[in-house]
């Protein structure tokens, strides 16, 4: 049984990539969970994860005459299965996203919550296609027009496309208090529910700069603690295994931009 | 103290300035083009960032600043960028190294919507810092809606576009 849920934001900066770690260690304590870099064109997550040295990577596994194999490209970290994605643009030019598909529909087959971190941006195909592969989107916002206007974007798409959204995540909020009037402000544009607010922490940048998880380097700090109550919110469906895989499987290939 | 988040070669300066804009970096990144590598090495750009927008350059090569900075700095080709997050680094944020948000786009890359967007994300940095502004924007339902309406049109159109016609819903 499995839920595949895409971490989007529609514009970058918005903290994805550390909430999509830190939602992963918080739903790890009830659940498998696999997270995997889906932004194959500006790998981040293994930055945040310690994998800067990382030698097979998603991007392995995505070239034609590779014989790497997906146990090669994942690693168990913080209690997670964490599948990231390499640096090089010549592997990233040479990837074949046909293969992304049929890798992740395998891990599908084997875990409980597949987090995808998707591409801060609607502009290509390849961008968006975690969104439509995954069941629901977790949306990750920052409490300014532009962001806003950008999650409703995303929302958009993943509606038009078949795909629910989980909730809204309000990412480094510096006042809690106004920002508690703006989610409930935004709620009823939002097809899913206001999961929490994050507050603007140093620890977050002190984990990021250590190359840590948050949940790992400061997970006493508020923002971790917001984490595990905005993991809390969410109600992980069980889906057939191999619906998903199959889905997966099944979806439209995109090209390369 | 600045740490590394992101190194990569990429084909030009319009790929690097995006990388840098679309992840909001505040803090600096080197562009090394990689012409310079082969030719052992003639200095990199080292441009600050605040929120993804450009503010100060200088040459290591030629010591030069700003717009001179961008100068030396400026030939087509693939560079490498080393994106560093935090507040110092080796730029002097001077008068001699400023530049204007959308001056780097313009010189290294020539690229016009690139600057665009630079100057909007450098005006939207000023505009959406109290929630008095994003209150007012909540509270006009017409504007949200449309916001909505449009990007539906949008998908609908691209999921044709894409080849996602079999999921797009009607």
């Amino acid at each position: 049984m499995v839920e595949a849920f895409a971490v989007a934001s529609g514009k970058g900066g918005t903290g994805k990539t550390t909430s999509t770690l830190a939602l992963g260690m918080a739903l790890a304590e009830d659940h498998d969970v696999t997270v995997v870099d889906a932004d194959t064109g500006m790998a981040n997550l293994l930055f945040h994860a310690g994998l800067a040295d990382a030698d097979v990577t998603l991007h392995d596994l995505l070239l034609a005459d590779s014989d790497a194999t997906v146990s090669d490209a994942v690693y168990e970290r913080f209690g997670l299965k964490v599948f990231p994605c390499g640096t090089s643009l010549a592997d990233f030019r040479a990837a074949d996203p046909d293969r992304l598909r049929d890798v992740v529909a395998d891990l599908a087959a084997d875990t409980d919550v597949l987090l995808l971190d998707s591409p801060a941006t609607l502009s290509s195909r390849s961008a968006v296609l975690p969104v439509v592969l995954a069941d629901r989107a977790v949306l990750v916002v920052q409490p300014t027009i532009p962001a806003l206007s950008d999650g409703l974007k995303v929302q958009e798409y993943a509606a038009s496309y078949g795909t629910g959204v989980a909730g809204v995540i309000f990412n480094k909020v510096q006042d809690p208090a106004a920002v508690e009037r703006v989610a409930e402000q935004s709620e009823r544009y939002f097809e899913g529910p206001t999961l929490g607010t994050v507050p603007e922490a140093d620890a977050v940048r002190a984990a990021r700069r250590a190359g840590e998880p948050l949940l790992a380097h400061a997970p006493e700090s508020d923002a971790a603690a917001a984490y595990r109550t905005i993991a809390d919110a969410i109600d992980v469906q069980d889906t057939a295994a191999d619906t998903v895989a199959d889905r997966f499987r099944n979806a439209v290939v995109p090209e390369q931009p | 103290m600045s740490d590394l988040t992101f190194s990569r070669v990429v084909e030009d300066a319009s790929e690097a300035l995006s990388l840098a804009l679309d992840r909001e970096l505040s803090g600096h990144a080197v562009f090394t083009p990689q012409d310079a590598l082969l030719l052992d090495g003639d200095g990199a750009g080292v441009v600050a960032f605040a929120d993804g927008v450009p503010t100060h350059v200088v040459h290591t090569g030629t010591d030069r600043g700003g717009s001179a900075a961008l100068a030396d700095l400026a030939e087509p080709g693939p560079l490498r960028v080393e994106c560093y997050a935090g507040e110092d680094g080796p730029v002097p944020r001077t008068d001699r190294t400023a530049v204007a948000p959308d001056t780097p786009a313009d010189r290294l890359a020539g690229d016009d919507d690139l600057a665009a967007r630079t100057r909007a994300a450098a005006d939207v940095e000023d505009a959406t810092e109290n929630v008095d502004a994003v209150e007012a924007f909540l509270a006009d339902e017409q504007k949200v809606e449309a916001i909505r309406e449009r990007a539906r049109e949008e998908a609908a159109e691209r999921a044709e576009e894409w080849g996602f016609e079999d999921l797009a819903e009607d």
